[in-house]
């Protein structure tokens, strides 16, 4: 008789849980659902389909995914993306991780008025950011090339920042690493500052020094953010559109083209929404296999027994 | 009372003693981080140089200082954006964009992080899905929905995408939030038998101060900075944001008026840099407190 | 009479005369969705401005709403897409004509005004640019044809003749070298503004060949394309387009014109506004046909040319056909187009603003064929890689003939291959 009513409250229990949980998931769920599921499950459709986006459609099978594939400029892309990726990830979290780590650790005051200017240069609108870009490599009126008159440093001077091929691809990536870096300081700083103090000074009391501390304390007590920043980090590389369109359009020869420049050139420039769909779903395909693979395949520290 | 936080903050710079003795590392970190502050500012100041001038005193010494202050490039750039309704139409979408990113995002991280289960983790993926998706890959589709329910030169028809589009990448953000809590005050929350909800607003939401500071300050700012969702929606000059002003002010002057473009980066820059000047405070104080709670 | 009778005419009089003010005082509004503002005081917008401004003081039953969303990243052209593929749009929007508008009629959704457009005054030319098999669809007061720009105080100063052959034309760039001048402006980052120098050279090499690419005769990477092509490139290697042509965008070739540290450039007569303001530059520049090659097949008197500012109807503005027409009209007047500061008028009675909008008007007046930019020209599918393929061409390791070979699959793929 208890057990029976114990196990009926548990069961009552069970069903609140669940529809708590079904309660706070709604919000999002709805949102998504309506303003982002809706489209892409059109553009999945739309992939398999010959369409300018005008509503005429034939259905092509796997063509589209054929020729986006067999597309040189799309395998550039590909290439540029993960390119861009590897760097990102590379350069930037490391980098941000200096930033943050010596903000909260070396607590002087010049470094505490520091840390609140690192993160500027990510409210800008991207427009902004890459016309600011276009100002600092603009060969006529650019800082650097204004710079290398004045001194009459000849070989600074005749650097084709945006029109080399080789070159372009790194000063559009130092831009974005300037636009962009902001966001990983800030999410590092709050997560090194949840660190409790007692285990910092319980390592510095150690013997420790500020880097032996970085090194085995810090990055395992982040690492969890440290692997969310990358994956932000991998995904938003790999839909990057903006910055490269706005100051090179892709080029020069391609050299600074993405997949979202592909997709967008597709969709809106050579009226192929269709191929222009498969390209988004490739671009949609790549992003969910990272993140699983990144997410499963290291273990996730603070996973699993958290349930109340 | 916030003047004696911020007090509380400042002491808590002014580090022990031994850390105040000046190693060798010490020196070379503060030089690499003025000199990162110094590149991450300088550019902003960039368009002051070329806005004070003439389109020829621009085109001859772009990078020397102006004749004199000429206001005239921001007077038209202000003629043009009609910055009185331009801001009061970015205001609601920003606003908006806050309102249903961050709660919804919010709730549906810890939910995530706390909840754990196969379901609850497939969700979590769907949810994330969201963030692979580039905007210009569903264009065509959201307008045609957005269309049929009749929420096209509305708010809503811009807010709601945008928070679409954010609230993915701000459920990754609660979630990492969230897991990285300490286990214990949690577990204390549920041994005093507070329900579901309880746990979530008494414990665990004010613990995400400083993700929640964040998450409002760049949604607010996402929804400032959107061009695309904003242009495809709107069609009424009456409810145009201050990104399509600007773009209209700067694509109506051709190709060469970086005077003008100046003024125009200076105006469309400035709220939101302002704005991060009154807010980044809350996020230094927002992520102290954390510390403080735990340690 | 009754009086019931007088009631009911009384009531009929006044019910009449209420029908009779209401339909006068329903005004018709109609949407137009533009490039160029309103707002700017700027000589650029000296003709919208007062097209506005007059049309309504002439027409109080119609009303407009303008909304001008810039050039900036083509984004009236991708508002347009989204919401005509959703069947919602302006009365009227700003286009260019060619493809991109072709594009809009072939699926219906675009009026057509080949009888109501027809007595308006125009050139063939920019009704051609208007007309999609054979419809007339919108009208374009003003037509830009691509020239040569040349600064005429440095020619002076080092003693240039402007040159009427591509080997005079070579000979001036190599002496402009020498004395530390870049010979020609161009701002290929931004893709098309190179097209015009290489569509020239085609035409030099090959003449109407491009018409015969097209209509599937010739393969694209035929003879004259590869020359022109080669002959791009060769300058590029001797420093006829500056040290950086790739990282200098359309902006910055405009400065370098307007301070005189580049002589020349092929550009459309757009530009004709700003390099005639004595705001904007101190240096004379004047604009020329560009040279003909001796011994080729291309004439001086082949121009390359698009509309400047066109207008064109949506199939959703049916039911206002009547003001629609109405504003077309008035927009192609004499009393209109005059107030414009810089383009050339492709109205008949229009006298050019100033000398050099005159000198343009004078070679377009001479033309005998007018090809169309060919990215107005080409099926949508090819313009951009069209582009991408001729700014290839600016760089030293670039194989003309394989980039060209690579597009003439593209076209084989929309438009078929040669017959």
């Amino acid at each position: 008789m208890a057990v029976a009513q114990t196990a009926k409250r548990k069961k009552k229990r069970d069903w609140y849980r669940l529809g708590f949980i079904a309660l706070f998931l709604l919000p999002a769920l709805a949102i998504l659902g309506t303003f982002m599921f809706y489209p892409i499950k059109e553009t999945f459709r739309l992939s398999f389909m010959r369409s300018s986006g005008f509503g005429e459609e034939i259905y092509v099978g796997w063509r589209n995914y054929q020729r986006i594939f067999a597309s040189p400029e799309f395998r550039q892309g590909f290439v540029n993306v993960f390119k861009w990726a590897f760097w990102s990830v590379a350069i930037q979290i490391p980098l941000a991780f200096f930033i943050a780590f010596t903000c909260v650790n070396f607590r002087t005051r010049i470094i505490g008025r520091l840390r609140g200017v690192y993160y500027l240069s990510n409210v800008l609108p991207s427009a902004i950011t890459a016309m600011l870009g276009v100002f600092i490599f603009s060969p006529t009126s650019g800082v650097i090339k204004t710079f290398a008159k004045t001194t009459g440093w000849k070989w600074l001077e005749s650097i084709d920042w945006l029109g080399n091929p080789k070159l372009a691809f790194w000063s559009l990536f130092a831009l974005a690493t300037w636009a962009y870096i902001g966001f990983g300081i800030i999410y590092l700083m709050a997560n090194i500052e949840q660190i409790p103090t007692e285990i910092r000074e319980a390592a510095l009391i150690d013997g420790a020094t500020q880097w032996q501390y970085a090194w085995r304390v810090v990055i395992p007590y982040v690492s969890y953010a440290i692997r969310v920043q990358a994956i932000l980090a991998t995904v938003g590389s790999i839909k990057l559109f903006d910055l490269p369109y706005m100051v090179t359009l892709g080029g020069p020869r391609n050299a600074t083209v993405t997949l979202g420049i592909t997709l967008y050139r597709e969709a809106f420039l050579n009226w192929q929404y269709g191929r222009g769909a498969a390209i988004g779903v490739v671009i949609f395909l790549i992003c969910l296999v990272i993140t699983i693979f990144q997410f499963s395949f290291v273990n996730d520290h603070s996973a699993t027994d958290h349930s109340i | 009372m916030r003047r004696k936080k911020v007090s509380q903050y400042t002491e808590e710079f002014e580090a022990p003693k031994s850390q105040r003795r000046l190693s060798v590392s010490s020196v070379l970190v503060h030089i690499a981080l003025i000199l990162l502050a110094l590149i991450v500012i300088s550019p902003l100041i960039i368009p002051f140089f070329f806005t004070f001038k003439t389109p020829l005193e621009f085109a001859y010494n772009p990078w020397g200082l102006p004749e004199k202050l000429r206001w005239s490039n921001f007077e038209q750039a202000w003629k043009m954006v009609r910055i009185g309704e331009g801001l009061r139409n970015s205001l609601q979408v920003c606003i908006g964009a806050v309102l249903f990113t961050v709660p919804p995002a919010a709730m549906a991280g810890y939910i995530f992080a706390f909840y754990r289960s196969r379901v609850t983790n497939v969700l979590f993926y769907v949810v994330m899905a969201g963030f692979f998706v580039p905007v210009h890959m569903v264009l065509i589709p959201l307008y045609q929905f957005s269309t049929k329910i009749g929420i096209t030169n509305t708010f809503p028809g811009v807010f709601l995408p945008i928070a679409a589009f954010g609230i993915p990448f701000w459920t990754i953000i609660y979630r990492s939030f969230y897991s990285g809590l300490p286990k214990d005050m949690v577990e204390a929350g549920r041994i005093d038998g507070a329900g579901h909800f309880t746990v979530f607003m008494r414990i665990i939401f004010p613990m995400a101060k400083p993700a929640t500071v964040l998450a409002v300050l760049l949604s607010f700012m996402g929804g400032w900075s959107d061009f695309i969702i904003g242009l495809i929606m709107l069609s009424s000059q009456s409810k145009f944001t201050m990104q399509l002003r600007i773009s209209q002010f700067i694509g109506n002057l051709g190709a060469n008026y970086f005077p003008q473009y100046a003024a125009g980066v200076i105006i469309s820059s400035l709220p939101t840099i302002i704005l991060y000047l009154i807010f980044h405070k809350y996020i230094i104080q927002g992520t102290t407190l954390a510390g403080a709670i735990k340690g | 009479m009754s009086r019931s009778k007088l009631s009911v005419l009384l009531v009929m009089t006044l019910a009449s005369l209420l029908i009779l003010s209401s339909v006068a005082l329903a005004k018709t509004t109609l949407t137009i969705w533009a490039v160029d503002g309103l707002e700017l005081d700027d000589p650029h917008h000296y003709y919208v401005q007062n097209l506005v401004k007059t049309f309504l003081a002439d027409n109080p039953d119609i009303d407009i709403d303008w909304v001008a969303f810039g050039s900036e990243g083509a984004a009236l052209n991708n508002r347009i897409r989204v919401a005509l593929a959703a069947n919602v749009g302006p009365d009227i929007f700003q286009s260019w004509g060619g493809t991109f508008m072709g594009e809009f009629a072939r699926m219906g959704k675009l009026l057509d005004l080949t009888e109501e457009l027809s007595d308006v005054p125009t050139s063939e030319a920019a009704k051609a640019a208007m007309s999609y098999d054979g419809r007339l669809y919108g009208i374009a007061p003003f037509f830009a044809i691509a020239g040569l720009y040349v600064n005429e105080g440095i020619f002076e100063e080092l003693g240039l003749e402007v040159p009427t052959t591509i080997a005079e034309l070579e000979a001036v760039a190599e002496k402009l070298v020498a004395n530390g001048i870049q010979p020609f402006a161009v701002g290929a980052r931004d893709e098309w503004p190179i097209l015009a120098t290489y569509m020239y050279l085609v035409n030099r090499y090959g003449g109407t060949i491009f018409d015969d690419a097209v209509a599937r005769k010739v393969r694209f990477d035929a003879e004259p394309f590869v020359q022109a092509g080669l002959k791009i490139q060769e300058w590029s290697k001797r420093g006829f387009f500056g040290n950086t042509p790739m990282s200098e965008g359309y902006g910055d070739a405009q400065l370098l014109m307007q301070t005189g540290q580049a002589a020349m450039q092929i550009s459309g007569s757009w530009l004709c506004g700003l390099y005639a303001d004595p705001n904007q530059t101190d240096q004379t520049i004047g604009f020329y046909a560009v040279p003909v090659l001796e011994g080729g097949v291309g004439k001086v008197t082949d121009l390359a040319g698009m509309t400047d500012v066109g207008f064109v109807a949506t199939a959703t503005a049916a039911d206002k056909k009547d003001a629609v027409v109405r504003f077309l009209t008035y927009a192609m007047s004499v009393e209109a187009a005059e107030k414009e500061a810089g383009r050339v008028a492709s109205i008949p009675g229009v006298n050019p603003p100033n000398r050099l909008t005159g000198m343009a008007s004078d070679v377009f007046t001479q033309a005998e064929t007018i090809q169309f930019w060919w990215d107005q020209n080409l099926p949508p599918a090819l313009t951009t890689p069209v582009n991408l393929t001729i700014q290839s061409f600016l760089m030293d390791d670039t194989d003309v003939k394989a980039e060209l070979a690579r597009y003439e699959l593209l076209v084989e793929d929309e438009l078929g291959s040669v017959r």
